[in-house]
């Protein structure tokens, strides 16, 4: 199910794109929505599921899910398409789930930059969760070709950060 | 500390009802007599009261109340937590120097703690006022091999629980806010800083800064601080020893640790929930938005967990609360 949130999301990025008609289906909710005169002008609330949900998952849990939904209206024909062209051999990944912080404190400059050299030791970011504090190091020696995620954002466990072209 | 003076301490502690004669003291300690009495004469100087009767031997009778290294280990009453110990008057952060012992391969339980630090580190590099004297500033290197990196977290609440058992024995009436923070009332008096290196799956190493307000008086914090900060001796009028203040927390953060190893998270859950600043109280959620949200436990890995408005469940890893 849809939380509040994720619906005001996406009504925003509706509202600032330029799809006049939106709606999206999962689980039994649907959402949609329709602009005229370029406006948000109604909302289907997500409709309650019906009661023969078979299996009994309690619908707690959710885990600061990110609404992956925000992908679609974003998806411009062009651009973006270059991070496949990449030319990388590692990806350093996050070992646990929480926020992606690219330096030591809000003041000081990034531990990395794409183009820059870095052996296994090198930190390279902190993530963080329950204000527990994890230097992440490069574990390889090569170049930072791309930085995957953005300053603050929350990664899950695995989720690669990093593409590292080893030398 | 050389291994020699911490047998010595030990020896001295456990005869601490009786004279030991430095013959005996020589012989155990395989040390000529000669050796034993230097090994006094600098107990002395690090603030021992040290009674010497001709032909019953010595017996220590004073422990000195600032922080040393000597005073430290007696009656410390760990099995591995601060066996190696790193005392320094004035140290820029326990935590970086931590750091560096840990890079060069200090063992599970050293520990680094300071009388004063310079440049305390709280998180995302935020200064934590650690004036001379007047807390207990310390970190300790873990070297937890059978956790897995994504669990480290719990580490942070194992920490809480400790120390708010130490605080309720002292008859202090201690709560936790999620995840780290000690708090009296509103007002902060203890903070944990949690650092971990690992590897994907496996735990370099974690740091685990612990810094504790004890004996500051109203007027070492300033009005400004005042209104969020509060210390042992503010709320209680006492002063306290933070030689046996930083023994009891070694003591019982070394217990709590064990148990968590042994037994996992579950025991230490119901404990930190126990202790739950704001328990079923609304806060302000930052993360994805701001919304509402209730307080009404943690999850069985630490994570808080709390219900929105629409009384829909959510578990939190990483947001900023806004607590009132």
């Amino acid at each position: 199910m849809l939380k509040v949130q994720e619906i005001r999301e996406l009504i925003k990025l509706v509202d600032e794109s330029s799809i006049s008609d939106f709606s999206y289906e999962a689980n039994g909710t649907k959402v949609s929505m329709k602009k005229e005169n370029g406006e948000v002008v109604q909302v289907a609330a997500p409709q309650v599921a019906p009661a023969v949900d078979t299996k009994p998952e309690p619908q707690v849990e959710t885990k600061t899910a990110e609404p992956k939904q925000e992908a679609q209206p974003k998806e411009e024909p062009k651009e973006e398409a270059p991070a496949s062209t990449v030319d990388f051999d590692h990806e350093i990944v996050s070992p646990m789930v929480g926020t992606f912080y690219e330096s030591p404190s809000p003041e000081d400059d990034p531990y990395v930059q794409v183009g820059d050299n870095v052996d296994a030791s090198t930190v390279v970011c902190i993530v963080e969760a329950m204000k527990l504090f994890n230097e992440i190091e490069a574990e390889t020696k090569g170049e930072i070709v791309e930085i995957l995620v953005d300053n603050g954002e929350l990664v899950e466990y695995g989720q690669p950060l990093f593409r590292v072209k080893k030398k | 500390m050389e291994g020699t003076r911490k047998q010595l301490i030990n020896l001295l502690f456990q005869h601490r009802d009786r004279y030991v004669s430095g013959q005996e003291l020589s012989e155990v300690l395989s040390i000529s007599r000669s050796a034993v009495w230097k090994h006094m004469n600098e107990l002395k100087k690090s603030g021992y009261e040290v009674e010497a009767v001709t032909n019953r031997g010595y017996r220590i009778i004073n422990v000195p109340e600032a922080l040393s290294e000597d005073a430290i280990r007696w009656g410390l009453e760990t099995k591995w937590l601060g066996s190696t110990l790193h005392y320094h008057p004035t140290v820029t952060s326990t935590q970086n120097l931590a750091h560096e012992f840990a890079r060069d391969g200090a063992e599970h339980g050293t520990v680094v703690i300071a009388s004063e630090q310079t440049k305390g580190k709280g998180r995302m590099k935020r200064y934590w006022d650690s004036k001379a004297n007047v807390g207990l500033w310390f970190s300790t290197v873990l070297r937890p091999h059978s956790l897995e990196p994504k669990n480290a977290t719990q580490i942070t609440l194992v920490a809480a629980v400790a120390l708010a058992n130490v605080m309720k024995e002292y008859g202090i009436p201690v709560s936790i806010k999620w995840p780290n923070d000690l708090f009296i009332g509103d007002k902060k008096m203890a903070g944990i800083l949690t650092e971990m290196q690992a590897e994907q799956d496996q735990i370099d190493y974690i740091i685990i800064g612990i810094g504790l307000n004890v004996n500051h008086e109203e007027a070492d914090f300033g009005s400004a601080v005042l209104e969020h900060a509060t210390s042992l001796k503010v709320y209680t009028q006492d002063h306290y020893n933070l030689n046996t203040l930083f023994k009891s927390i070694a003591h019982e953060f070394e217990v709590q640790y064990e148990r968590f190893i042994e037994h996992g998270f579950k025991p230490i859950k119901s404990d930190w929930e126990g202790y739950a600043y704001k328990m079923g109280e609304w806060l302000t959620v930052r993360a994805q938005g701001e919304w509402n949200a209730k307080l009404i436990g943690i999850h069985e890995d630490g994570a808080l967990k709390v219900v929105d408005e629409k009384g829909q469940e959510h578990l939190l890893y990483s947001a900023e609360i806004l607590w009132s």
